[in-house]
């Protein structure tokens, strides 16, 4: 797809008044917000843009070939180890450590759209809890009260669709169109979870269930988890933000533009980024300020090739953090089936959750909480159930094999429990020290491996997921192992926010603390994990960065 | 506490989901599968017209057919080899799986010598009994050939056939996936009455 006419086209000599690297679930609000206040725009994504009309329902390309997941131009290959211990191998085949999409909308066009707000717990869970010795455990320097009115923003102007749930933390707004309409697997939670006392509510989802700012509502297709919505239903921000930001006429998305380095002068002042372009030739752009919104795992990545004399360990790295904390949520699955048709794979994954154990609870044993949700997960799709989906010990081919195919396909469902991560200084992202791409960047290290607490809240769902699949009258009902994560499509915390510039790389305003005119937004500026739906809060930190920036910008103060 | 079946993953299984992680839960193989599948329509016409193979040879299809139809046999509705998926496999290995293309050719080739000395009477797999035959890829159960043929198998069987496997839906039609843009509710059974629609409407699949 060719970008709207009614963008611009800077001259990469000459400044633009912001860079934004990576046009995703942030980048795609910082640009729209940045635009429309009257700023000059270069956003660098490394994907493609594509739209609407590029997206299919086409399981083996999506799921299997990560088509909208590998880099467009060139093999960038990722390592993962569990610890710093072990040497990282390279993932061969299937999907990669640092699951992300390329693509201007970013992991917003595949993602699966649960919308949770934080509580006001997670930000501030530190001073209510007390300290977890040998973790990097600790508050943010904002409330949620200050990013509330952003909550709202995402909801009205991103468009999600919901209703208030009686664990949900004070909203000044309604949601702006009501829930999904429930699927039978949303049905059968609500049944379970009430039977055995629990509080089980609409799912809050970034999918319009009607139309909201000019786009359509959701079709039922079935194809929201890992695809892109055909019908600009889904509230990606290639369907919502990045077109009113070209309608500016001060934004100009520049696809299939990898960014391989910010350049920094004696002033300690970011200058210029440094990419290679759709033609594969290299370009930099001057800007008079950079926002990196590049995900959890691109972000540290690119403050570490950006080393300099001045900052060898890394770009706005004096703290020696950036990389580290990463939190990518601990999750169990729990599989169940019932008598007759649920049809799981029409519709979105999720419509019914049970945030009843949201909350950290000392009883319990360890730290931790979580949210759990109903949902087809890998059987809203033929392939993905033929080779997951069917219960354990049994043959996986031949007659009773295809038996069995015939049978679960539309009787099966899942309950998803996710948790909080601890944030280790030991789970992080570095630059592997032997893999390259083919540019001759060094590869997306990943090490990684869900604290004790993690797992045991993971498993901690598991049982009550049981409990709720056999209150609501399930034929059978089976566990994936709760194991450590090898893949994290939630890449959080790896350039934490805080106001010590020796515990944290970005200040309360996503400034860089050793760089003035360097910003940082996106999952990596996470201080804590919330409960498993992070998209939500990356927004509304965008929409509020975006306001303090500008008024920064207005005021001489970048 | 609950009087539903409760089964445990075995090893085999849980290996195989270790693979890529608890989030993604299973599914994907430990083989490359990087490119673009580039050579389905080839494999559509391939199909369609009866016409040769791009990358297999005539006695290689027909030992496909015989072993796909054993990961997913004909009984009352088609199997594998009836939906086109050796077309698929074609394809594939000429497409997406081409640098897993020799050491699928030569795992194939070591399972057809297997299987001539295991059976020294008979010529060819696919004119064992199907007894025989199941007895046999048993036997090499745990060997990554098989596991790329099962891969390749359920990748023909359920892609879109614009791929040459799943001939007129028939993978789809087998597990009750009806690919449609649009869908109203109810979806299922269970959000019938919900939707105002009475559950005997939506207990067909």
């Amino acid at each position: 797809m060719i970008p709207s006419s009614a963008q611009p086209k800077y001259n990469t000599r000459e400044e633009v008044d912001f860079v934004i690297i990576g046009a995703g679930a942030a980048g795609g609000v910082l640009a729209r917000e940045l635009s429309t206040n009257g700023f000059t725009v270069v956003v660098l994504e490394q994907g493609q843009y594509r739209t609407a009309a590029d997206f299919k329902h086409d399981e083996l390309d999506v799921v299997f070939n990560n088509d909208l997941l590998n880099h467009p131009r060139w093999n960038d290959p990722q390592t993962f180890r569990r610890s710093e211990t072990e040497t990282a191998e390279q993932t061969q085949g299937g999907p990669p450590p640092a699951y992300y999409a390329r693509g201007v909308g970013g992991s917003s066009v595949h993602f699966t759209a649960n919308y949770w707000r934080f509580h006001q717990s997670d930000f501030m869970e530190r001073s209510l809890l007390g300290p977890m010795e040998g973790t990097g455990f600790a508050d943010w320097p904002i409330r949620y009260e200050e990013l509330e009115p952003y909550y709202a923003r995402v909801e009205w102007e991103c468009g999600v669709s919901g209703q208030p749930g009686p664990f949900d933390a004070p909203r000044s707004r309604p949601y702006p169109v009501p829930p999904m309409p429930v699927k039978s697997s949303g049905v059968l939670f609500e049944k379970g979870a009430r039977a055995i006392g629990l509080h089980p509510q609409p799912a809050p989802l970034a999918i319009l269930s009607k139309p909201l700012n000019g786009r359509p509502a959701c079709v039922h297709c079935g194809f929201c988890m890992g695809f892109g919505c055909e019908v600009n239903a889904k509230s990606s921000t290639l369907a919502a933000m990045i077109p009113l930001a070209e309608a500016t006429g001060r934004c100009e998305i520049r696809p299939l533009s990898t960014v391989f380095r910010i350049e920094t002068n004696d002033a300690g002042r970011v200058t210029e980024v440094v990419y290679l372009d759709s033609a594969g030739r290299q370009q930099a752009q001057k800007a008079k300020a950079v926002i990196v919104s590049a995900n959890g795992a691109e972000t540290p990545r690119l403050l570490f090739l950006s080393e300099s004399s001045r900052s060898p360990e890394g770009l706005a790295n004096s703290s020696g953090i950036v990389g580290k904390y990463l939190m990518g949520n601990g999750h169990s699955i729990t599989q169940a089936a019932f008598e007759h048709p649920l049809n799981e794979f029409k519709s979105v994954q999720v419509t019914r959750i049970v945030h009843d154990f949201y909350e950290n609870d000392p009883a319990r044993g360890f730290y931790g909480g979580g949210g759990m949700d109903a949902r087809p997960f890998l059987d809203s799709t033929p392939i993905l159930h033929a080779m997951t989906g069917l219960p354990p010990g049994k043959p996986t081919w031949g007659p009773e094999f295809k038996k069995m195919l015939r049978h679960y396909f539309t009787r099966k469902m899942s309950v998803l429990g996710s948790t909080t991560s601890v944030p280790l200084a030991s789970n992080n992202i570095t630059l592997d020290p032997r893999l390259k791409d083919d540019k001759g960047r060094p590869a997306i290290r990943m090490t990684y491996m869900d604290h004790a607490d993690d797992l045991a809240m993971a498993t901690f769902l598991q049982d009550r997921a049981v409990e709720i699949l056999g209150a609501a009258g399930a034929a059978e009902i089976w566990r994936e192992p709760v194991e450590g994560g090898t893949v994290q499509a939630h890449l959080l915390g790896t350039c934490r926010m805080g106001d010590d510039p020796v515990t944290s790389v970005v200040d309360r305003y996503h400034r860089a603390h050793d760089v003035p005119n360097l910003f940082i937004c996106d999952g990596s500026t996470f201080v804590s994990s919330g409960r498993g739906q992070p998209t939500m809060t990356i927004q509304a930190l965008a929409f509020r960065a975006a306001e303090h920036i500008s008024r920064f910008a207005r005021n001489g103060e970048i | 506490m609950e009087k539903t079946r409760m089964t445990k993953p075995d090893d085999t299984r849980r290996n195989f989901l270790k693979s890529s992680g608890s989030l993604f839960g299973a599914s994907w193989l430990a083989i490359n599968m990087p490119l673009i599948l580039s050579a389905s329509e080839t494999a559509v016409e391939n199909q369609q017209t009866g016409t040769g193979y791009e990358n297999l040879s005539i006695e290689q299809a027909l030992e496909l057919d015989a072993l796909v139809n054993q990961i997913i046999p004909a009984d009352e509705t088609p199997g594998a080899a009836e939906t086109g998926v050796v077309y698929f496999i074609d394809a594939a290995l000429g497409g997406f799986m081409s640098n897993a293309a020799s050491v699928f050719g030569k795992g194939l080739n070591e399972f057809l010598q297997q299987t001539k000395a295991a059976y020294p009477g008979s010529m060819r797999f696919s004119e064992l009994s199907p007894e025989q035959q199941t007895a046999m890829l048993k036997s090499v159960e745990e060997t990554p050939f098989f596991g790329m043929l099962h891969f390749l198998t359920l990748c023909g069987m359920f892609s879109m056939p614009a791929y040459g496997g799943n001939r007129g839906d028939s993978g789809w039609n087998l597990v009750g996936f009806d690919h449609r843009h649009a869908w109203q509710p109810p979806f299922g059974f269970y959000d019938a009455a919900v939707h105002g629609q009475s559950t005997a409407e939506q207990d067909e699949t």
